[in-house]
């Protein structure tokens, strides 16, 4: 791929997750809400993927698209919320605090991008895509230098599933 | 595509995330705000890892995605049983352990 049409494949994507990401806060809607994320998740599977992150990008759409936001959609028409009311989204005080912080972050970009960058001298990410390290490299790491933490993790999702159970039981007697 | 950018994307994610996050009342939201900070973090180490080359990066990103799975799961299991207690969802109304 050039690296014009690689740059423009970059924005469109980064703009679209930018705008599904403003639409999951925006959208007043849970459910709405939902359909955005999933924009956002599948358009950054499309970033690793641009990456040379296949297995991230595969990943991606098994794990988040897959179980976590089906859960959300699960818990979202179990529960029937359309009855509940919130104040509204954006109000005079969070509408200027968002204007403040977007004009510090413009300006503090562009200091950073007078001064050459974050990483002067290396603007430019070697490489080209789909160059990134196999799936064998990133499992003899994950199953050897990372052992511990992947024993952690198990342990983690243990801990999550049981507590999960705790909470959402019913208590039959309360003291 | 440079490193940078992809830095600047996770960057405006996170605060986004993060805005939405204090911004919102709904308890579903802002769940989905923290699974938008997550997605942020990752979608940089991604940028990181490829940029130095390393596995450390992408390995990084699956403990980050198990973390993010386990806690929708129980702030999923939370919300449901706020919805039990109070019938809304609305967290602007939860004062729970206010003295």
């Amino acid at each position: 791929m050039k690296p014009v049409m690689d740059t423009l494949v970059f924005w469109i994507l980064a703009g679209t997750a930018v705008v599904s990401a403003l639409a999951v806060v925006v959208l007043r809607n849970p459910m709405n809400s939902v359909v955005a994320l999933l924009v956002t998740l599948l358009v950054t599977a499309g970033l690793y993927l641009q990456m040379g992150a296949f297995v991230i990008a595969l990943f991606q759409v098994i794990l988040y698209v897959g179980a976590v936001l089906v859960l959300f959609l699960f818990v979202i028409m179990t529960l029937d919320l359309k009855s509940s009311r919130e104040r509204p989204v954006l109000s005079p005080g969070g509408l200027a605090a968002a204007v403040t912080a977007g004009v510090f972050f413009i300006a503090g970009a562009g200091w950073f991008a007078s001064r050459g960058g974050f990483f002067p001298g290396t603007a430019v990410s070697p490489g080209v895509p789909g160059n990134g390290p196999e799936i064998r490299e990133i499992a003899l790491d994950l199953f050897t230098g990372h052992l511990l933490v992947f024993e952690l993790a198990s342990v983690l999702l243990l801990a999550a599933a049981v507590a999960a159970l705790v909470i959402v039981r019913k208590e039959r007697s309360r003291p | 595509m440079s490193l940078e950018s992809v830095i600047v994307t996770g960057i405006v994610l996170f605060v986004i995330g993060a805005s939405g996050f204090l911004l919102r009342g709904n308890a579903i939201v802002l769940l989905l705000c923290i699974e938008v900070m997550l997605n942020a973090v990752n979608l940089i180490l991604a940028g990181f890892a490829r940029y130095l080359y390393g596995t450390e990066g992408q390995v990084f990103v699956f403990i980050i995605m198990t973390v993010s799975a386990a806690e929708a799961a129980v702030g999923l299991a939370i919300v449901v049983a706020l919805v039990r207690l109070f019938g809304t969802a609305d967290m602007t109304g939860v004062n729970l352990l206010k003295g």
